[in-house]
């Protein structure tokens, strides 16, 4: 069997054209399922070990797995707001840890590099998440953030460079205006969505939103063409030749303020760590009556339902499989049967030597044999390599 | 010894009958087959190496009948005790020059690919003036060289009889005559019969015997003659 293999290899390598082919064609008919089917058990893991991790989510009524893949990727589409008031009133109760998660912007993008989340939330996130730094610190001051390791790696961040975030529309001059944040810190890499984010507190949300701001001082000593009017009471209304501060340094940090009632400043989701079982149970009952504003979703559960619509996925593409294999199987049988038409001259030869029958059918098996072990083989390094080196590329692309 | 008796064959498929009443070639002879085309010279050599099986008769290669073998038997029986030379060389394109003369050790059930066959076929490369080409793609060989390479091949397991097919057929005359001696003196070399097929009439001097195939023609399926010594 040595030599048959011996021989086998000489004739692939001297067709290696068409061996290169079929092993190819092969290697995706094998391939296609099994890496499909590997990265989405790779996608169940991480995805359920994320949300096992989470125990409930607060957030707007609305679509539950929107809520979850939002409050936990970072990813989906902001969906509708609650207000920091929804998680003072959980804090209040005793019944858990309400950690606030602000995410309606990105930073800006950089020539071939999109902008990533900014994550507004409290110092409990870090704590929850088990996330550190690998250089610098955590933010402490209004302005500050911390990046990912993947974001910083992308985007080339180092602590103490500036970031800028980007508006959500442009042409809304009474809107959003950039804000130009300071990198305290680079995360260590915690091989999930974590990485690949901007962190920042909610207040500096906040500020990005426009619902705070800083600006030059206005008074009639600095600048009375900047009022609009000065009334008895000495209240003052500035113009729109007020200049906001567009970053938050030392000398402007005090100036920033924010206008109305903090308890209503929005929020896309809220973390809730409940402090026992029993409080898990209270606060879910809190929530349960759909007339409410506010929804508590339990993670893992929400995320099993969307599993189980990706497997129905998983299913179609194994059918769509089975089909091109049954194609592809048919136009290899035609190519091997074609190869050995051509070849039927060395077979002669061996034949005229005194080969036996047995020997020549073993010569041909084995080079299907090394046909088949390399496109198998092929297929299985590519599709683990897919799950490995891309597991973040398929997850951009689940979502 | 070849020994050849009442011999008959036919093709299924055509009229072409072959009878040959008695032949017999001894050790170390070498011997020509000559006659026009169409007359059964390869059909012959392909019957005493066991490629074709004979309607009915005897012919014997030493004390082994090879009328009496089975097909598998047959196969064996070439492979071990036979060394044949075609036409057109039947060299395998994917495989060096090395690896050309070494695969009857590859095909053979019984023989192991050993050092001192790898070393026998590079002598025997050496011997017709192939040093330096073990490695060489077949493609990159002449005429004359692929030639060669064949005849090592056939030598490669020391067979007691080499059947050359019209080898000198794709060659000029110059060629053709050292092809010839070659085949001789390594046949004599390894004290095999050596029986060959040609046209070349030119050739036939350099034989111990010419069995001119008309007779063949002629006289069957009546007459019973041997060969014709020169």
């Amino acid at each position: 069997m040595r030599h048959a293999f011996f021989l086998a290899t000489r004739s692939l390598w001297w067709n290696r054209g068409r061996s290169l082919t079929i092993v190819l064609s092969m290697a995706i008919t094998i391939g296609l399922p099994v890496t499909v089917h590997m990265a989405l058990r790779q996608f169940q893991q991480e995805i359920s070990a994320r949300a096992s991790t989470t125990p409930l989510i607060l957030g707007a009524r609305g679509s539950r797995i929107d809520l979850a893949l939002h409050a936990l990727y970072f990813e989906s589409a902001a969906p509708a707001t609650i207000t920091m008031a929804d998680a003072k009133q959980l804090t209040d109760s005793s019944l858990g840890t309400a950690i606030p998660l602000h995410i309606r912007f990105r930073t800006q993008a950089q020539p071939g590099v999109n902008g990533v989340p900014i994550v507004g939330t409290s110092t409990e996130y870090f704590e929850f998440r088990n996330l550190v730094t690998a250089e610098g610190e955590l933010p402490t001051l209004l302005g500050d953030c911390v990046v990912g390791s993947e974001c910083a790696s992308r985007l080339g961040l180092k602590v103490g460079d500036r970031l800028l975030s980007a508006p959500r529309n442009a042409l809304n001059l009474a809107g959003d205006y950039p804000l130009q944040m300071n990198v305290t810190g680079i995360l260590e890499s915690s091989h999930s969505p974590d990485d690949s984010v901007v962190f920042t507190d909610v207040q500096t949300a906040w500020v990005i939103e426009g619902i705070g701001h800083g600006h030059q001082e206005v008074n009639a000593q600095t600048d009375p063409a900047l009022l609009l009017s000065n009334d008895s009471k000495n209240q003052m209304t500035a113009n729109m030749g007020v200049l906001p501060w567009l970053e938050i340094n030392d000398e402007n940090r005090d100036s920033f303020h924010f206008h109305g009632d903090s308890s209503a400043f929005p929020l896309t989701a809220i973390l809730a760590v409940p402090a026992s079982e029993k409080a898990r149970v209270q606060i879910l009952g809190r929530y349960s009556d759909s007339q409410t504003r506010v929804q508590c979703i339990k993670p893992p559960d929400v995320i099993a339902e969307l599993l189980t619509m990706v497997f129905r996925v998983e299913q179609l593409v194994r059918v769509c499989s089975i089909a091109a294999a049954v194609v592809t199987i048919l136009l290899l049988g035609l190519v091997l049967s074609l190869s050995l038409k051509l070849r039927a001259a060395e077979m002669q030869t061996m034949f005229r030597l005194g080969c036996s029958r047995l020997t020549i059918v073993l010569l041909q098996l084995a080079e299907i044999c090394l046909l088949l072990l390399t496109a198998t083989g092929t297929a299985f390094i590519a599709g683990t390599a897919t799950v490995v080196f891309a597991a973040d590329a398929i997850r951009r692309l689940l979502f | 010894m070849i020994s050849i008796s009442q011999l008959q064959f036919a093709y299924s498929d055509g009229p072409f009958s072959l009878q040959i009443p008695h032949l017999v070639v001894e050790d170390r002879e070498s011997v020509v087959i000559a006659g026009p085309s169409g007359s059964g010279k390869t059909t012959l050599l392909n019957l005493i190496a066991g490629i074709l099986p004979a309607a009915s008769g005897s012919l014997k290669i030493d004390s082994t009948d090879i009328t009496s073998l089975s097909d598998a038997e047959r196969r064996l029986f070439r492979l071990r005790h036979l060394g044949l030379v075609f036409q057109d060389f039947q060299l395998l394109e994917y495989l060096d020059v090395l690896d050309n003369v070494l695969l009857p050790c590859r095909i053979h059930p019984q023989v192991m690919l050993t050092r001192d066959l790898r070393e026998r076929a590079k002598s025997l490369l050496d011997a017709v003036g192939l040093e330096g080409f073990a490695r060489r793609p077949i493609g990159r060989l002449s005429q004359g060289e692929r030639q060669r390479v064949a005849l090592c091949r056939a030598l490669l397991l020391s067979p007691r009889v080499v059947l050359a097919d019209e080898p000198t057929g794709n060659l000029d005359p110059g060629n053709s005559v050292r092809m010839v001696e070659l085949l001789m003196s390594e046949s004599q070399r390894a004290g095999a019969i050596l029986m060959m097929v040609t046209h070349d009439h030119s050739l036939l001097p350099r034989f111990n015997r010419v069995i001119p195939f008309e007779l063949f023609l002629k006289r069957s399926p009546v007459a019973a003659p041997g060969g014709t010594e020169e």
